[in-house]
């Protein structure tokens, strides 16, 4: 009974769900500038509910924004349930590093360039994930623990097992935006993944949301 | 006195709450655009009181909607709802000649707050002029 | 137990928790939004030699100015504003309190490897108004990775360099030199007749030969030079920044040197020599591998025409 049980997303609630990313990630942009100084510029979000079997397809779809990629992935938990990922240009972490803008990055020369880069992508992904994440669920009255961020290459055995790691049964609601790094012209996406158990919750979060403006 | 008030926000869920966090007793006739083009010939076609503008929209933004009715109506009265309040954002508007920033979502308390101060000013204009 | 009154039964939770705190194998400190020490568990008292009397109630950074640096201070504003989690691995960040090492399997470590996960703390409004940090003592697991790390890039019986490092090396370094048009060089070497070595006086005293030729040279060549066991008693040495008449040059040396070295094992004293086979990056060469064929080719022309000489490509 329970095989097609795909929780329908209505077209209501995904345009409330869009104005609270609108909302998460705006307020996201201007935290970010000016408690951390990292100034970087959201897109409006697009919202998509897909079957987690569509998912490997589509990410390999949206990856292909740049040539070559390299991706920062994060697992959250908690009522709000899901993956987030950040995809970049490859080699991205050497101009990343202008952002940082750290005295600490000079002992850096040290280490190999590989090391160093993966350090960059993992910390700015943590911080961007953490920030947009963490506004939703602010506005949706949760909060969520996170996994330590992962870098992946393409054409990697991570590559494989991440793609793998979903279960085609599920459904997806994918939260997907594009942003840039004002002083560093750099362009990426970020999406947020919610799984099927998350989806429940999701929607009575948003309803909860509304209640106010009703 | 207000009595017409335009919305211009691309999201009906944005427009939505902003409505619903306005007071209803007040008989104010509330109108809606959908982005900065609308919001123009809205302006033009309805002459309200004051607008609520959000800046990120499709098609034209917020930014250059204010400036191009700023342009032939210095006296538009237009509070900006934004979900990025940094510094930059808010001088820009203010220097564009939006009257007051609000962060998103709306709150009715502050939005209640938002009009009164939007009457005062209103008052104060006409009490200056005439 | 039943009967307890909820009062004392918080009051008994309390009490264990703040055992458990004191008690388990991980340095706990919590910060207030102002960056002062809120809480210092045992752990961190032993490890940092700072009791939690003293350093309560104080700027974490009165006590850890190490800690005063972006990338510290973004990811405490992070878990204040985001409720982020921010980690920091032993791999790339090795500690945040500088604690001394205990340092075992040989390694010698300045400072403990720690990795530490940094977080938010919740009031029942669910707003932050702690940050934690969790460190974690990982240096037997870094000591093991390092350990790892130098058995897979170097010969057992030498400590030089294995053959495996030498083709990965090589192949960087001809890369880089060939982008910037800068000299390169290698050197092949073998010992002549090793075999009768072996055959004559044994087997540890072959390998006590092979251990002190390979110290022998590293002791005589510079420090940006690689010098690797490439198979049985054949060795080679990279050379960057360095052309084929000093790359010539150097192997001449080297020549006379082990010429002239007598290897005493227990009584016997045995003398050997080396022929070399020099190569050099050319505009032509198109991979690391050329450069060692051409070498080798050169080792095997010194070879046929009398051993114990150098001979350039």
């Amino acid at each position: 009974m329970k095989i097609e049980c795909r929780p329908a997303f209505s077209d209501e609630e995904k345009e409330i769900l869009q104005e609270i990313m609108n909302i998460a990630f705006g307020n996201a942009t201007a935290d970010l500038a000016e408690l951390i100084d990292i100034y970087v510029e959201l897109n409006a979000p697009s919202i998509q509910v897909l079957g987690i079997g569509d998912l490997p397809d589509y990410l390999i779809r949206r990856m292909k924004l740049h040539t070559e990629t390299s991706i920062v992935a994060q697992n959250f938990w908690g009522d709000f349930k899901g993956s987030s990922i950040l995809v970049l240009p490859n080699r991205s972490g050497r101009s990343l590093i202008a952002i940082l803008d750290d005295d600490e990055m000079n002992d850096f020369s040290m280490k190999p360039v590989a090391g160093q880069e993966k350090e960059v992508l993992m910390e700015v992904g943590n911080i961007l994930i953490g920030a947009c994440v963490g506004k939703v669920c602010e506005l949706l009255n949760t909060f969520v623990t996170y996994t330590p961020p992962q870098v992946i290459l393409r054409n990697s055995d991570e590559y494989s097992a991440f793609i793998e790691s979903f279960d085609p049964s599920q459904t997806a609601i994918i939260m997907e935006t594009v942003f840039r790094f004002q002083k560093i012209d750099i362009n990426g996406l970020l999406l947020l993944i919610t799984n099927q158990e998350a989806i429940e919750w999701l929607q009575k979060a948003l309803h909860h949301f509304m209640e106010p403006y009703e | 006195m207000i009595k017409k008030i335009l919305i211009v926000d691309d999201s009906p869920v944005a427009r939505r709450m902003l409505k619903s966090s306005i007071p209803q007793n007040r008989g104010y006739e509330i109108y809606e655009a959908v982005d900065g083009y609308d919001g123009i010939s809205k302006y033009q076609e309805i002459k309200p009181d004051m607008i609520f503008m959000d800046l990120t929209m499709p098609n034209l933004d917020g930014y250059n909607a204010i400036a191009e009715i700023k342009k032939t109506a210095p006296e538009a009265v237009i509070v900006v709802m934004t979900a990025d309040i940094q510094q930059k954002s808010i001088s820009r508007v203010i220097e564009l000649g939006a009257f007051l920033v609000l962060k998103k979502p709306p709150r009715t308390k502050i939005v209640e707050d938002v009009l009164i101060k939007v009457e005062d000013s209103l008052k104060s204009r006409s009490g200056g002029k005439q | 137990m039943a009967s307890e009154s909820p009062a004392s039964f918080y009051g008994t939770l309390r009490m264990i928790f703040a055992q458990i705190f004191d008690m388990v194998n991980v340095g706990i400190v919590i910060l207030d939004k102002e960056l002062k020490v809120y809480k210092w568990n045992r752990w961190m008292e032993i490890h940092s030699k700072i009791s939690a009397q003293e350093i309560i109630g104080a700027s974490v950074f009165d006590f850890f100015p190490n800690l005063k640096n972006p990338r510290f201070l973004r990811n405490v504003k992070s878990v204040l504003t985001f409720g982020n989690f921010a980690f920091f691995s032993q791999k790339l960040h090795k500690y945040i309190f500088p604690f001394k090492a205990n340092n075992s399997l040989g390694t010698d470590f300045k400072h403990m490897r720690q990795s530490c996960t940094m977080g938010p703390l919740r009031d029942e409004n669910n707003r932050i108004q702690y940050v934690y940090i969790m460190v974690q003592d990982v240096t037997d697991v870094a000591a093991y990775e390092q350990k790892l790390i130098e058995m897979s890039i170097k010969d057992g019986l030498t400590g030089v360099y294995n053959r495996g490092f030498l083709e990965n090396r090589l192949a960087e370094d001809f890369e880089r030199h060939k982008r910037y048009m800068r000299p390169l060089s290698i050197i092949m070497q073998d010992i002549d007749f090793f075999k009768r070595i072996n055959d004559t006086y044994s087997h540890p005293c072959g390998d006590y030969v092979l251990k002190n030729f390979a110290s022998l040279i590293v002791s005589t060549i510079r420090k940006v030079d690689i010098f690797a066991r490439y198979g049985g008693e054949e060795f080679c040495c990279v050379l960057p920044e360095t052309g084929i008449e000093s790359a010539k040059k150097l192997a001449e040396h080297l020549r006379k040197k082990i010429e002239n070295e007598i290897f005493r094992f227990n009584e016997t004293e045995i003398k050997i020599t080396i022929s070399q086979g020099v190569a050099e990056l050319k505009k032509e060469t198109v991979s690391g591998e050329e450069l060692l064929r051409r070498a080798d080719d050169a080792l095997y022309e010194a070879k046929e025409t009398g051993r114990n000489k150098v001979v350039g490509k």
